[in-house]
């Protein structure tokens, strides 16, 4: 059996964000909820000053505690480590949200894509409003909806409840990478095996010291990451007194 | 080069990459399909998966596109299901972008389904005009809105004053010239007025007076060893993001990178050396640079040359004996020296640019200890302002010292393609049309202040933002028709209050556009345009990776709304219309774009659309019209992969034998001096007349040469403490993303930026004296206007100055681009604080270091 994890080569991140836009693609993501998201930080003082950017997305833990105090099992794990969630157990109490560290569970206030449910024309007769754009091109929640995404967690997730990543389990069973993966302009994000000995993910985390998002929780994430977004050198030195 | 970097792990050859993750996802296909649905414990899940049919049925297909988010134009592939797009990636047939597709690419999704698209044509019903003057737009037919126009086309020819035609262009593909030079020719006016000079026109300016080169050059980074980059953000703004973005991780364990910018850009988080430079004295920093060059003996000798005898005399401060040096591939080198540099130190600079002269000399050692594969890569930034064309000159110049020019790891031009042209107009042109074309153009260029030399010609080149002034002022005379189509130029340029009051005295302006803009706001006539990615039949060539790829634009998905294809189908129903009304030449000429396989002469617009384009790209797709590059078996084939790739880059090819007076790289400009004196002899004047016209500093012969200009920014200091920084977003899609929810969703996506916000950002130092806190809302003035913002205190600013992204501030072309709609803007324009100034020696308008400005409270 499979554990699936993804490596993400922060030396070959851009932080372009091409990763959580086409995620949101990809799954039908309602505004406002970043499946595929991301900690930046500006640090130094000019003129001594980086950009960090570090991706983010569900860590997949192993011992996740989201799943763990879940009341209604809607949070689970199936056994190639991907953590799911069934929004249709879900009775939105948020004790996922409250247990997971990462924050990377949203909560549905509201109906999905706002947005296009909008019923007003800009400008009468020579526009349409956007839930007749929908309509017109034969469209679900948005026009350019992925009927893909259907295949094993809804498509559209409804209010009251909660989502998050799912490694893109309906592309993986079906033997696709996560759309992030694909869609990562940098090949900044490798994915893969971590029972298999020879898989790409375990040759990258043999060769670079990799990291993981607060790994003294014990959480276990499937997320690692290895290498620095800002690869810069600097003229030798030891400082001085 | 950085020694003690692990060589990065992947294999380097892209061709083998596209292989081995083939051969990944055939090894995770079959992973895949042993565990689907063997746990057990998942019936919820079995149970979903069973009510949506089996996993990885493809109920669509990739479809070939083009992508002109930016002018990277990358080539694309569509997923399609049902005529619907749903999802965007590369296409992997490029060798430009190597199947890559950067994060703009895929909002082009709310583009084409942004509801706002006027999806029929609309005409104005308030017959006034004026940003306070709703227009109160109604549906019209096709029809209606046709007759109109060739109705106004008619008037002027039966006039005599078909030059009071006016055809204003903004974002095209290589159809171009059937709606902006054929027709507008036939119908006999001078005045096809591109955008281009509110692109960069300035950038091409120092490759074509050193190498003569009028174009963007393309980078051979994977092979350098130190890149040095002028106001250029490669991994956000353009040209070729998504090349880049995939070659980067490797580039930076090769080559040391250092960003020359005022703010903190994405490139620059990533870069080894960041030089926030004081904006508009890039030119100083340059020039130090080359004088350590060549004062360190650090210049490239199988390019430039060197002395007779090998020893240097490149000594601060002193006068060099031409005669002692023999140049090889250069000319010049040692006038330069003379004229501009031998004085320009480290010292020198460093207080000018406000930069240390520690790292100003680490930057120019490292950089000529890289030399021949060391990339001096010149942006919009350090030139497109009114005295950076000699900044254009002096940062490309770099590359000639090093011999990175046409070098391996180094700057390089296009590889050859082989599209062809479209029919002559010349025996459809009657006497009307003959003398309509002979009056100056509405922008003026090629006045004694507005040399505007594209490839060396005095008025080679538009300068769009005058063309304004020109309206406004009716010199050379009124415009009383025009058309603009895929243009914003009442958002997209400098002082746009201008232009707003020149399009509300053209008597009759239609606009071919996909949203009602603000240059829609003055028109009589909306056409509604199709989306170039989705919709129209088009192509674009661009360079990049040591390629040249053509890339298709086709039909791919259904028109929910009455679209037409702005360059080939509009013309050709205005044709129609015209030949109706006793007027046939544009329809006749149009019917001499034969179709290359049938011979057959198109009989309505689609067939126009598509003859044309098949007749301009038959070198690419016939096997008997077979030059070079890829090759087809024939037009199908070539619409189905969607791209053609040239041969790959002849290295060193034009070394001696550049398109330069010379030949030669030129230091000391022969080009450039016969360019101005020819200028100059058109006004019969001198060149330091056309200098001092154009506000320049230079006299006598340092115009020819690269070399040092005080920038010239308006505003007094102590009324206006700040000056103005002016960037782009990596989400801008050419400023017509605004009407997108990604855009904001994402905008921190851009450092220093907020999501759902427009923000300023100012040094929390500057801010600290201002008593302005994140946050607070901000009047920020300059002498030509005034807009407002949020405060973003921000330690990737410069102090003294503040930056600010370009891209919101809509008033119209959308319910989220615009606050309310036609009424109220969303955020601030940033062209509404730069006044409209030129860099004149190119014609550019000057977007950056161009205005002080202060800050205040809101």
């Amino acid at each position: 059996m499979p554990r699936y994890a993804m490596v993400i080569d922060r030396q070959r991140c851009v932080g372009c964000g091409a990763c959580s836009i086409a995620c949101r693609n990809e799954n039908n993501v309602t505004e406002g909820v970043y499946w595929s998201h991301k900690i930046t930080e500006t640090s130094g003082v000019f003129p001594n000053v980086r950009f960090h950017y570090i991706p983010t997305l569900c860590n997949h833990c192993t011992h996740a505690p989201c799943v763990m105090g879940c009341p209604t099992r809607a949070m689970y794990k199936i056994d190639n480590g991907i953590t799911m969630h069934d929004p249709k157990k879900c009775i939105g109490c948020r004790y996922c949200m409250i247990n997971c560290p990462y924050g990377v569970i949203y909560f549905n206030w509201k109906d999905s894509h706002p947005f296009w449910k909008d019923r007003q024309e800009l400008l009468p007769g020579g526009t349409l409003s956007p839930a007749e754009e929908v309509r017109a091109v034969n469209g679900r929640g948005t026009p350019y909806y992925n009927p893909q995404a259907n295949s094993t967690t809804p498509d559209i997730r409804p209010r009251g409840v909660v989502e998050k990543c799912t490694f893109c389990e309906h592309r993986v069973r079906a033997g696709s990478l996560p759309y992030c993966v694909e869609a990562c302009p940098a090949d900044a994000r490798i994915f893969g095996d971590l029972n298999d000995p020879e898989s790409v993910v375990n040759q990258l985390l043999g060769k670079y010291k990799p990291y993981r998002l607060k790994e003294a929780l014990g959480t276990d994430p499937a997320v690692f990451y290895i290498r620095d977004f800002t690869a810069a050198n600097y003229p030798k030195t030891k400082g001085a007194v | 080069m950085k020694p003690n970097q692990s060589p990065p792990l992947m294999s380097e050859d892209l061709k083998d990459k596209g292989i081995s993750r083939r051969s990944f996802l055939k090894a995770t296909a079959a992973a895949g399909a042993a565990v689907s649905l063997g746990t057990g414990v998942v019936p919820q899940m079995k149970a979903l998966a069973a009510a949506s049919g089996p996993t990885g049925a493809e109920p669509g297909q990739w479809l070939p596109a083009t992508c002109q988010g930016c002018t990277s134009w990358c080539s694309k592939q569509v997923y399609v299901v049902d005529g619907r797009a749903v999802k965007i990636r590369g296409n992997p047939h490029s060798k430009v972008n190597l199947g890559t597709g950067c994060v703009r690419s895929h909002m082009a999704l709310q583009q084409v389904y942004d509801p706002d698209r006027i999806k029929t044509p609309m005409k104005r019903t308030n017959p006034d005009k004026g940003r306070d003057q709703d227009p109160q737009f109604v549906p019209i037919s096709w029809d209606e809105a046709l007759d109109t126009i060739a109705d106004k086309i008619m008037a002027l020819r039966e006039n005599n004053e078909t030059h009071k035609y006016m055809l204003m262009r903004g974002r095209y593909s290589y159809m171009r010239d059937v709606l902006y030079d054929r027709m507008t020719k036939i119908i006999g006016s001078p005045n096809n007025i591109s955008h281009s000079s509110i692109c960069a026109e300035a950038e091409k300016f120092g490759p074509y007076y050193t190498e003569g080169y009028w174009g963007y050059r393309q980078y051979d980074v994977l092979k350098a060893h130190y890149i040095l980059l002028w106001g250029a953000d490669p991994l956000a703004a353009n040209r070729q993001v998504s090349y880049y973005t995939k070659v980067w991780g490797d580039v930076v364990s090769r080559a040391t990178v250092a960003i020359v910018e005022p703010r903190l850009s994405a490139s620059a988080g990533k870069a080894d050396e960041w030089l926030p430079i004081k904006p508009g004295q890039d030119a100083a920093l340059a020039l130090a640079i080359a004088h350590i060059l060549l004062s360190r003996e650090l210049w490239y000798k199988p390019f430039v040359g060197d002395f007779f005898d090998g020893r240097n005399r490149f000594v601060p401060g002193r006068t060099v004996d031409e005669a002692l040096f023999e140049e090889i591939y250069t000319h010049g080198v040692v006038k330069w020296w003379n004229l501009a540099l031998k004085d320009k130190t480290a010292e020198w600079a460093a207080p000018i640019t406000g930069l240390t002269v520690d790292q100003i000399r680490r930057v120019a050692e490292g950089y000529g200890n890289a030399a021949p594969h060391a990339i001096s890569w010149v942006g919009g930034g350090p030139v497109m302002q009114v005295r950076g064309a000699y900044a254009s000159m002096a940062c490309h110049a770099l590359n000639g010292l090093v011999g990175a020019v046409d070098n391996v790891g180094g700057t390089l031009a296009s590889n050859k393609e082989y599209t062809g042209s479209f029919p002559s107009p010349a025996d459809f042109l009657d006497d009307i049309a003959q003398k309509g074309i002979k009056h100056e153009k509405i922008d003026q260029r090629g006045r004694l202040h507005l040399p505007a030399l594209n490839s060396g010609k005095s008025g080679g080149g538009v300068i769009t933002n005058n063309a304004a002034d020109g309206m406004l002022d009716e010199d050379p005379y009124e415009i009383k028709v025009a058309i603009g189509y895929i243009n914003n130029f009442a958002f997209s340029c400098p002082q746009p209050e201008r232009w707003e009051r020149a399009l509300a005295k053209i008597p009759f302006l239609a606009h071919i556009t996909t949203n009602a803009s603000e240059f829609s706001w003055f028109a009589d006539i909306l056409l509604p345009d199709t989306h170039h990615m989705f919709e129209k039949w088009g192509y674009v060539k661009s360079i990049g990776n040591g390629y040249r790829h053509v890339t298709l634009m086709q039909p791919i998905v259904k028109n929910i709304g009455e679209y037409k294809i702005d360059e080939t189908e509009i013309p050709w129903l205005i044709a129609e219309k015209l030949a109706n009304r006793g007027f046939d030449n544009l329809l006749r000429h149009f019917q001499t774009y034969l179709d290359p396989e049938t011979g057959k002469a198109p009989a309505n617009e689609k067939e126009f659309a598509l003859y044309s384009l098949k007749l301009v790209t038959q070198n690419l797709w016939d096997p008997a019209h077979y030059k070079g590059g890829d090759k087809f078996s024939g037009w199908e084939e070539f619409l189905k992969i969607g791209v053609w790739n040239s041969d790959p880059y002849p290295f060193r090819d034009r070394w001696g034998k550049m398109k330069t007076k010379t030949g030669m790289f030129e230091f000391y400009s022969e080009t450039l001096k016969e360019a101005l004196e020819s200028h100059a002899a058109r006004h019969n004047t001198s060149v330091d007349h056309v200098m001092e016209a154009t506000n320049y500093l230079a006299r006598g012969e340092t115009a020819f040469v690269p070399h040092y200009e005080e920038p010239f920014v308006l505003g007094d200091e102590k009324e206006y403490p700040f000056i103005h920084v002016d960037h782009k977003s990596r989400l801008n899609r050419e400023g017509r993303s605004a009407n997108s929810s990604w855009y904001f969703d994402f905008k921190d996506l851009d450092p220093g930026e907020n999501i759902w916000d427009d923000v300023a950002k100012i040094n929390p130092k500057d801010a600290g004296r201002l008593g302005i806190q994140d946050g607070d809302a901000i009047r920020i003035t300059s002498p030509s206007g005034s807009l407002v913002c949020h405060a973003k205190l921000w330690e990737g600013t410069r102090p003294g100055t503040v930056a600010k992204c370009y891209g919101q501030g809509h008033w119209a072309y959308g319910r989220l681009a615009a606050k309310v709609f036609g009424k109220e803007a969303r955020g601030g324009n940033n062209n509404d604080i730069i006044p409209a100034q030129y860099e004149a020696l190119s014609g550019s308008s000057a977007f950056y270091g161009v205005t002080r400005v202060k800050i205040e409270k809101a």
